[in-house]
């Protein structure tokens, strides 16, 4: 084993670049991700998300700029940021006609784990991801969980400093999908690595993410806390229905609430928009109960990851097939990993 | 060194799993060469006067059956690098890219699995010839002629891996590995003598490593020596074609995989 370098940022880049002829993938992004943490990386299909990935896992070079990973060049030193590394792709890669086992067992040489170690680190892996009991059966008969979770044990088999994920969770069902983020965050416990998740569920970056990163166009849009993404987003949304004609004083006094910025007034409906809504909505009741106004609903939205997405990128995440720049995003998509 | 011997190792491990495990394709790998050797060597039977002309005893059939020996190793070893381009279509190859093996065992890996894969498919066409009654008087230099044929496929299986990195479609590749496989076969003296071919075609045979090789197994079944070509110019021949290869499949393969598919 090497000996352990302690290094403040898992991943570095420096004026990042890498173009394709013409097309700038990924243009001059800079940023870092903290050693130890769980870093989400967003962004609609096509931003410049892979290619990153690609530039920081050595499958790509730059066209300019640098990048770090677990403190080694990816130009200079790719064999250490190999050595450094654990990759999960998107698709499954694992062998199908091998077993289980034997898919681990190629991924601990592929990663040159002492021989004296690969059984008894497999076995951990596998229990970790309760797959002990399906270990020597081919992974042909296994579920695309149960696949997802093998391909995931085989990227921190060899306990990598950082792992990759690639879309973890892309094609697997709801239970299945919540399953696989309890493992993420169980592994992140156990071994304390550095994770770099790409992902297209904003749900999925808010649970699992200490940070999240939006890239469009090639370029890095923000950088923060899902919290902080999200407050910064600013209002909340309260929808209020009733079911009296006269409603007095009802609306001035409402607006007299400090959290409140702003009423919309829409043919029997206020639209509130405000801060701290929770605190606003006792003191909504109050008011209306003192006048005698019987409220027949009441809603509060707050603002999503989708919200800040959106407000970044400035159009919902695309689907490959949604049909929207869909000649422009297969072009890109088949130059980068066909 | 060593690391780059045990790399090599785990990807030869992993593609003679993944043989191991498709069992089907064994049978139906072995259809085209049988129908070879019985149906073309029958219908060439008369042509056992000629054969007899450059030296040869036995029937036509004795005279071809080791160029279809040779015949199961070409295609074997040639087709046997496809699964190279669905590596990199599913993902394999990024995560063996991504790992801290080198670039060239995986190219390696892959051929030393393609060539004894391609020894074990031209031992079941030998024991098939052997069935329908080839005479081979000395039974002991089976292990030698498959020293020649495995010797020979990882030669043969560089070709494979060249064209497979190289070529970023199924269609382009089996176009290309078309295109070689059969020319490579039928310019050589597989099924008719070097000596009585024409000139020019014997000029041509004569550049081509199966040639030595189609020469070097007959050799070893027969006891015939062809057109003053020694097995040792015939082994020093294929050893420099194999080293070649190895050089040549590396240094592809390396440059092919860096560049984006």
């Amino acid at each position: 084993m090497r000996e352990a370098i302690q290094v403040l940022y898992s991943v570095e880049t420096k004026s990042l670049s890498k173009s394709f002829g013409a097309v700038n993938a990924v243009s001059d992004i800079s940023f870092t991700v903290k050693a130890g943490e769980i870093f989400g990386f967003l962004g609609p299909n096509g931003a410049g998300k892979s290619t990153t990935i690609m530039i920081l896992t050595t499958l790509l070079k730059p066209t300019s700029g640098h990048a770090l990973v677990s403190g080694y060049d990816v130009m200079t030193h790719p064999k250490q940021v190999r050595q450094s590394i654990g990759y999960v792709q998107q698709e499954s890669t694992v062998d199908e006609y091998l077993t289980g086992r034997e898919n681990l067992l190629l991924q601990a040489r592929l990663n040159h784990i002492p021989k004296d170690q690969i059984n008894k680190k497999i076995d951990d892996i596998l229990e970790l991801i309760e797959l002990s009991d399906k270990q020597n059966d081919p992974v042909i008969t296994y579920s695309g969980g149960m696949r997802k979770r093998l391909d995931i044990a085989g990227g921190l088999l060899h306990q990598p400093k950082v792992l990759f994920l690639d879309e973890p969770t892309v094609g697997l069902d709801i239970q299945t999908r919540r399953k696989i983020w309890e493992y993420i965050k169980k592994i992140h416990k156990e071994f304390q690595m550095t994770i770099f998740l790409t992902t297209h569920y904003m749900e999925e970056a808010d649970q699992l993410c200490d940070r999240i990163g939006i890239i469009d166009n090639g370029k890095i849009q923000v950088i923060d806390t899902p919290e902080n993404m999200k407050n910064a987003m600013g209002n909340e949304i309260i929808s209020l229905t009733f079911e009296n004609e006269n409603l007095g004083d009802f609306l001035s006094q409402l607006s007299q609430i400090d959290l409140v910025k702003k009423i919309n007034k829409d043919n029997g409906k206020f639209t509130l928009f405000v801060s701290r809504g929770t605190e606003v909505i006792p003191k909504i009741f109050q008011i209306s109960s003192a006048l005698e106004i019987k409220i027949t609903s009441i809603s509060l939205t707050r603002p999503t990851l989708d919200d800040v997405f959106i407000s970044y990128t400035g159009r919902e995440i695309r689907d490959d097939d949604t049909g929207f720049n869909r000649k422009r995003e297969h072009a890109k998509m088949k130059r980068l990993r066909t | 060194m060593n690391s780059l011997l045990y790399d090599t190792y785990t990807i030869f491990w992993r593609e003679l799993k993944r043989y191991r495990k498709s069992r089907s394709g064994v049978l139906i790998r072995l259809i085209q060469p049988a129908i070879w050797i019985i149906v073309i060597g029958n219908t060439f039977s008369g042509t056992q006067p000629l054969i007899q002309s450059v030296g040869f005893e036995g029937q036509y059939i004795e005279f071809m059956a080791p160029g279809v020996i040779i015949l199961t190793a070409i295609f074997t070893s040639i087709f046997g690098g496809v699964n190279t381009l669905w590596d990199r279509r599913y993902g394999f190859m990024n995560k063996a890219l991504t790992s801290p093996i080198s670039r060239s065992s995986i190219a390696l890996g892959k051929m030393s699995a393609i060539s004894l894969i391609s020894a074990l498919q031209a031992s079941l066409i030998l024991g098939i010839a052997l069935a329908i009654g080839v005479n081979f008087p000395n039974p002991l230099m089976i292990a030698p002629i498959m020293a020649i044929v495995i010797l020979f496929s990882l030669g043969f299986s560089g070709i494979s891996v060249i064209v497979a990195a190289t070529a970023k479609s199924q269609e382009t590749f089996w176009g290309v590995i078309n295109f070689l496989g059969m020319p490579l076969f039928m310019l050589s003296p597989a099924l008719f003598p070097l000596e009585l071919l024409p000139d020019w075609l014997a000029t041509i045979a004569k550049f081509n490593p199966v040639t030595y090789t189609v020469l070097l197994v007959r050799e070893m079944m027969t006891g015939v020596t062809e057109g003053g070509i020694s097995a040792l110019l015939s082994i020093g021949i294929i050893l420099a074609f194999v080293l070649v290869m190895i050089g040549l499949a590396s240094y592809v393969f390396t440059r092919e995989v860096n560049k984006p598919f």
